[in-house]
């Protein structure tokens, strides 16, 4: 693209669009505020955080006036002051494309990287009936990093220490939004279409693009009318940080996730720095709320048992409110294991890290109104069973800042439908096609018995030795592959 | 080393897990762990335990079935048959069906044993007159048989399914004293019948062929009385091999009927005797009146 400079170094408020260029306007903190800005994140989430350190990065868009607004302090999850031996219950698994994107924005940097895992090998089996499939890279050429697990706060604490570098983010936290309208015509403005925000501290806020990063309830996605179809599925998350017996069979430099599909839902171990693993396991509510009042000694049993016994066993496991620990180890005299394809043993929880969230499947019916534009979980909740919900969010973002960038340099109004469609149709049908994936593994893996289930062990172990189809789709996941929707 | 353990790992694995998947529990798992030949057997299991091979096991259970049906007094030929046909499936399903009752559970962790060792005839004989022990005992000498020490299971590979498939032998007795059906052919075909429908171990289901070497009579009071008894009790009853015997012996037998869901089909003997009777009266008629 030709270096285009937006001119000098005015703010960059089309010039059709005002008729008198009020001086007050530039400053963020005027009491009869009308503070127009180009771009409003509405969340400061690592999708709204991403967004704005995009902006700002992008020499293009640059000069663009631009704020955030957060309902939270920002502070607590500006600085990572857990130490080296703790880790935050609430990560996420960041494709290389995400990584990426995320260096390409100048924030990678500013992350905690010895907080950082990257895994290379996935193994993913059927609780049922122990089908497998194994995810690594082929062997030729250097070792590949599947994903990176990170915790979300070390994300958005990174993403934050690249907007304070670059600066020029108005910052508006532990500021709810109470109300968004559209503006008014008056002598100087005609604001009819452009949405004005109302903070619970009494500022007004007006945007070209109000852009909603503020999660499954954004209510930026009900001003703007667009209604989000989906449903609920009827089961928790359950997070915790745990400790491992080792660092791993493959060691420190080999680290595997691993993921078991239980009728109940998945329960997944993923990788963190040394000794550590986070847990993330998908079952019904009243599993999660046994699994948060469990003592440690059993709750740990109980995460191990998941991993290696039947689902007869598990589901009486469940229905005791205590002595689980017993119980693994009399199964596990009966069970015949292969100790080097399951995580090795969890001998430690950390304290106060179990905890618990509603899974849900909801799409926006569009992404984009007029001066109004969706990203990350407000525009589509996924089910977690892939780790694809963050790397979505990002993947929006990057499509977002690209529609952005064309309209400013374009010379365009950037909140215009028009020129945010190209954004819509980018990631309208690739989101859509891999949260129906997740949704149908879901349902197929909650099968316990009958014909189903020999049937996808069977398609399962194909999967696992058709060498060519099983990297075209690790290709699709880690956002490396070719672009097929 | 560890990416060149790594590469090997990822290249020779893709098999090897299918053979070495962790087995969990029943509907399909197969245990494809072993493959051997007759000439290399892997050690026992369990002290009695035979690994068999599939040609040997697939033989074992057409020499058996055929033999105990030409000659039904054989019950080690009747019990390898059973032990032959349980995998796959049907013997972890029953496990299963153990494990998943709390009562299952117990039996499975204690393991008791049911033979005239661990249960003592004379106390039995002292038990309150409609209990569960005084009806066993009241059978056995009925019957006059004794709780003996039934075959040892050798050809169930696992540890466990062993101890099921034990379990289940030990306490047929105490399902024939339940239902008050006697030892003859006809009795234990319809016992067979019953434990088909509660337990779904193949052997007592491949039993259903014994009706075939049955008498005309016997056969149509199979199919009229006893089947439909059979089934219609095993279906909706309680899995019979979660009931640990050994505590429910001072039980009022009626109040574990019912707590069960187990009818007392109608008294195979008193129906034989009686048309043996009959059948003596005819022959009499026919003889008066020559």
């Amino acid at each position: 693209m030709a270096a285009t400079r937006v001119l000098g170094s005015t703010p960059s408020i089309c010039r059709a669009c005002t008729r008198v260029s009020k001086p007050m306007a530039r400053r963020g903190y005027a009491t009869m505020s009308n503070d127009i800005y180009d771009v409003i994140c509405v969340g400061g989430g690592p999708a709204g955080l991403s967004l704005l350190a995009a902006l700002r990065a992008n020499p293009v868009t640059s000069n663009l006036r631009v704020a955030l607004i957060e309902a939270q302090d920002l502070t607590k999850s500006s600085v990572l002051s857990l130490p080296p031996s703790k880790f935050s219950n609430r990560c996420s698994s960041l494709t290389p494309y995400s990584a990426q994107f995320l260096n390409s924005i100048g924030a990678w940097s500013h992350l905690q990287r010895d907080r950082i895992q990257a895994y290379q090998e996935m193994q993913v089996w059927d609780g049922v009936t122990g089908a497998r499939i194994e995810f690594d890279w082929p062997t030729q050429g250097t070792e590949k990093t599947i994903a990176y697990m990170t915790e979300n706060l070390n994300l958005t604490s990174g993403l934050l220490g690249r907007i304070r570098e670059l600066g020029g983010v108005d910052i508006f936290e532990n500021s709810k939004v109470e109300q968004i309208q559209l503006g008014e015509e008056t002598e100087e403005m005609d604001l009819r279409s452009w949405p004005v925000v109302q903070l619970s501290n009494g500022k007004t806020l007006t945007a070209r693009l109000l852009v909603g990063a503020d999660g499954a309830n954004s209510p930026v996605r009900s001003f703007a009318g667009i209604e989000s179809r989906g449903w609920d599925y009827g089961r928790h998350g359950v997070v915790a940080t745990l400790e491992l017996e080792g660092e791993g069979w493959g060691g420190e430099y080999t680290k595997t996730a691993y993921q078991r599909f239980l009728p109940t839902g998945p329960v997944a171990m993923l990788p963190m720095p040394g000794n550590f693993a986070t847990l993330v396991w998908s079952t019904t509510p009243a599993n999660a709320a046994l699994l948060k009042r469990l003592a440690p000694k059993d709750f740990i049993a109980v995460v191990n048992a998941a991993f290696r016994l039947s689902p007869v066993d598990l589901a009486y496991m469940h229905s005791q409110n205590e002595g689980q620990d017993e119980e693994y180890q009399w199964r596990m005299q009966h069970t015949q294991t292969n100790p080097r394809m399951l995580p090795q043993a969890v001998v430690g929880v950390q304290e106060g890290t179990v905890a618990s969230f509603p899974l849900k499947f909801r799409h926006a019916d569009t992404y984009i109104g007029e001066r109004v534009a969706l990203v990350g979980d407000a525009a589509h909740t996924i089910h977690p069973l892939a780790g694809q919900g963050l790397n979505q969010g990002q993947a929006d973002v990057q499509s977002l800042v690209g529609a952005i960038e064309y309209a400013v340099s374009h010379g365009q109004d950037l909140g215009t439908q028009m020129w945010l469609e190209s954004y819509n149709s980018e990631r309208y049908a690739a989101n859509h096609v891999l949260m129906g994936v997740c949704d149908k593994l879901h349902k197929l893996y909650s099968v316990e018995s009958g014909p189903l289930v020999p049937l996808r062990s069977m398609g399962l172990k194909a999967v696992n030795a058709l060498g060519p189809l099983k990297g075209f789709l690790m290709a699709q996941a880690s956002g490396s592959g070719a672009k097929v929707i | 080393m560890k990416i060149a353990a790594n590469r090997l790992r990822s290249t020779c694995t893709l098999q090897a897990t299918a053979r070495l998947a962790p087995k969990v529990c029943a509907a399909c798992a197969t245990d494809q762990s072993r493959r051997f030949s007759s000439l290399k057997r892997p050690p026992p299991n369990y002290p009695g335990h035979v690994p068999l091979t599939r040609v040997e096991r697939a033989g074992l259970a057409i020499g058996s079935g055929v033999m105990s049906l030409i000659n039904p007094y054989r019950h080690d030929l009747i019990a390898a048959l059973g032990e032959a046909t349980a995998t796959p499936y049907f013997i972890y399903r029953l496990r299963d069906a153990m494990l998943a009752d709390p009562t299952g559970r117990r039996i499975l962790r204690q393991r008791p044993r049911i033979s005239s060792k661990t249960l003592s005839v004379e106390k039995l004989r002292q038990m309150p007159p409609n209990s569960v022990g005084r009806a066993y005992i009241d059978w056995l000498d009925r019957e006059g048989v004794s709780p003996d020490t039934r075959s040892q299971v050798r050809y169930i590979d696992d540890e466990e399914c062993a101890y099921v498939m034990q379990r289940y032998r030990e306490c047929h007795d105490f399902f024939h004293a339940v239902t008050g059906l006697p030892i003859v052919k006809e009795g234990e075909v319809a016992l067979k019948a019953f434990e088909f429908a509660n337990t779904l171990i193949p052997m007592t289901g491949l039993s259903m062929l014994a009706v075939g070497t049955m008498k005309a009579q016997e056969r149509s009071r199979f199919w009229s009385i006893y089947m439909p008894w059979a089934v219609r009790n095993g279906v909706r009853s309680k899995e019979v091999i979660n009931v640990f015997w050994e505590e429910e012996l001072e039980r009022d037998v009626d109040d574990l009927r019912r707590e069960l869901g187990i009818e007392q089909p109608p008294d195979l003997r008193t129906i034989r005797k009686r048309e043996r009777e009959e059948r003596k009266r005819m022959k009499e008629m026919q003889s008066h009146q020559r």
